[in-house]
Parts: structure tokens; C-alpha cells; sequence
């Protein structure tokens, strides 16, 4: 480097931003998160409508198929819901800290 | 590990949708993002909303960034464009270079008058010549990395560097003799 350059350089160099800057970094991530909730949410409204489709679509070949079987289905149904909180609430106690987080 | 293999992990981890390490890439590469756009655009508040919104495209394009390529090239490149699409949109007047020194936020410390001279001479330069002089000057970028962040033909970077240091120098009063 010539010193001309590196005159340059040295001036530059008079007023660069902090290497380490919180305030910025916080700003930039807190919009990529408000940004990430809304993709999210915008999923899940249209896996929601689209299940709903469906369900309305199928309503009358599941309606007759479900007044049948859903006697025999109550005690199943119980158990299994039964299970999965159990699972949950003991996964949940298993983590350190409580929960997961996303990250 | 090398800065750029840090790089390279990081942005791995930020593609498979890792939030906490796309924050780390934005701590390690805020700094010469904004001192490039700071240089580029003169406007300090206007370079933080570009480099902001820079960070918020690289987040959504990260999937498209080539493995081993340079982040802080393709940020720079990122934010570039943004600030030719700023620059474009905002009336196409030259009210923004007018006004450059009004809306300027006071430094932490008194600027030199050879810094303000600085400043002003890097203002008159034509945008890609502010830009090679910015990344390859002020930044350490090689010739070839500022022609990728650009898009420019490096044979176009290596003589906007050289007309724009002989600029400036010339400004400064200095001697442009390579000594």
C-alpha cells in the first residue's frame, strides 16, 4: 500500500460505524422475525382453508361413515388423546428450561 | 477457523432456518455493509434504512447465495442495488445530494477538514465510480470481489478505482505518484 493510500485510508477509517452495534442488529432481527410470524401465519390461514375445503367436500361420504363407526370410536379416541397429552407434558418436563425454543 | 469458513457455516445454518445464525452473520458484516453504504450514498440515516433492508432481502435470497461464495461481497452487491432503486425512485431530482449535508447526523467526533473534503470529492464521483472507490479504497475489497458485488467488468472497476483515487488525491492536495 502506498501512502497515499494509505492516507486514504486513515481518513476513511475517521467516522466507520462500530464493529459491534446491538441497537442495529436487534432492529434488523426483530423485523426478520416479525416478517417470519407473518409468512407463518399467512401458512397456516391457507392450510387451514384448505383443510376446511376438503372437509367441507368430503362432509357428506364422511358424515354417514362417522355416525356409524363413532361408538366404537369414543374409547379409542379417549386413550389416544390420553397418551399424546402424557407425552407432551413429559417431553415438556424432560427439557431443561421447559419448553423448546425454535431455535 | 477462517472468517470465511465462519461465514460459510453460518450460512448454512441460517438456510436450514436458523435465525440465531443469521443474527450472528448481521453482527459480523453490519459494520462494512453500512460504512459501504455510507460512502455510497453520503446520506448516513438513508445508508442504515438500506443497509437494514438489505439484511431483510439477503434473510429471504439466503437459499439462493451460491456455497463458498463471499457474504460480504454479496451483501455490498445487495445494497448496492437497493440504493440505485433508491436513488432512481426518489423523483430522479438531485435534491438528496443537495441536501446530503442537512440531514447528515453529527459524527461522534468532529470531522477533519481533509475528512469533509474527502466527503465532498466523493460526492461529485459518478455512483460506480463512488462504489469501486468505496469497496476497494476504503474496504480492502480486490478488484475482482468489487466487480462481483457490482456487477461490473473488472477492467471497469480497476479504472473507476484509479480515475477515482486520482480524484480524491487531487483534492487532498496529495501527490499520486505511488509513493
Amino acid at each position: 500500500m502506498t501512502e497515499a493510500d494509505a492516507r486514504l485510508k486513515t481518513l476513511f477509517a475517521e467516522d466507520e460505524p462500530p464493529v459491534r452495534d446491538p441497537a442495529f442488529s436487534t432492529a434488523v432481527m426483530a423485523e426478520v422475525a416479525r416478517r417470519r410470524f407473518v409468512a407463518d401465519v399467512g401458512l397456516l390461514a391457507v392450510v387451514a382453508a384448505a383443510g376446511g375445503f376438503v372437509l367441507w367436500a368430503a362432509w357428506p361420504a364422511l358424515s354417514p361413515l362417522l355416525t356409524t363407526t363413532s361408538a366404537g370410536l369414543v374409547p379409542v379416541m379417549a386413550c389416544l388423546t390420553l397418551a399424546v397429552t402424557a407425552v407432551a407434558v413429559l417431553d415438556g418436563r424432560l427439557v431443561p428450561g421447559g419448553f423448546r425454543n425454535h431455535d | 477457523m477462517s472468517p470465511e469458513g465462519l461465514d460459510n457455516e453460518l450460512v448454512e445454518a441460517a438456510r436450514a432456518g436458523s435465525t440465531a445464525a443469521f443474527a450472528r452473520l448481521v453482527e459480523r458484516h453490519q459494520a462494512p455493509l453500512r460504512a459501504f453504504l455510507r460512502r455510497t450514498c453520503g446520506n448516513w440515516a438513508q445508508a442504515d434504512d438500506l443497509a437494514q433492508e438489505t439484511f431483510l432481502a439477503a434473510w429471504s435470497a439466503i437459499g439462493k447465495l451460491e456455497s463458498g461464495a463471499s457474504v460480504r461481497a454479496w451483501l455490498c452487491g445487495i445494497g448496492y442495488n437497493k440504493h440505485l432503486s433508491a436513488t432512481r425512485s426518489a423523483g430522479r431530482s438531485r435534491a438528496r445530494e443537495a441536501s446530503y449535508e442537512a440531514h447528515r447526523p453529527a459524527s461522534a467526533r468532529p470531522l477533519s477538514d481533509e475528512r469533509l473534503a474527502l466527503e465532498a470529492a466523493l460526492a461529485e464521483l459518478p455512483p460506480d465510480q463512488r462504489a469501486c472507490v468505496a469497496l476497494c479504497l476504503a474496504a480492502d475489497f480486490s478488484h475482482a470481489e468489487a466487480a462481483q458485488a457490482l456487477g461490473l467488468p473488472l477492467g471497469t472497476v480497476k479504472s473507476h478505482v484509479t480515475r477515482g483515487r486520482t480524484r480524491l488525491l487531487q483534492v487532498l492536495g496529495g501527490s499520486d505518484d505511488g509513493s
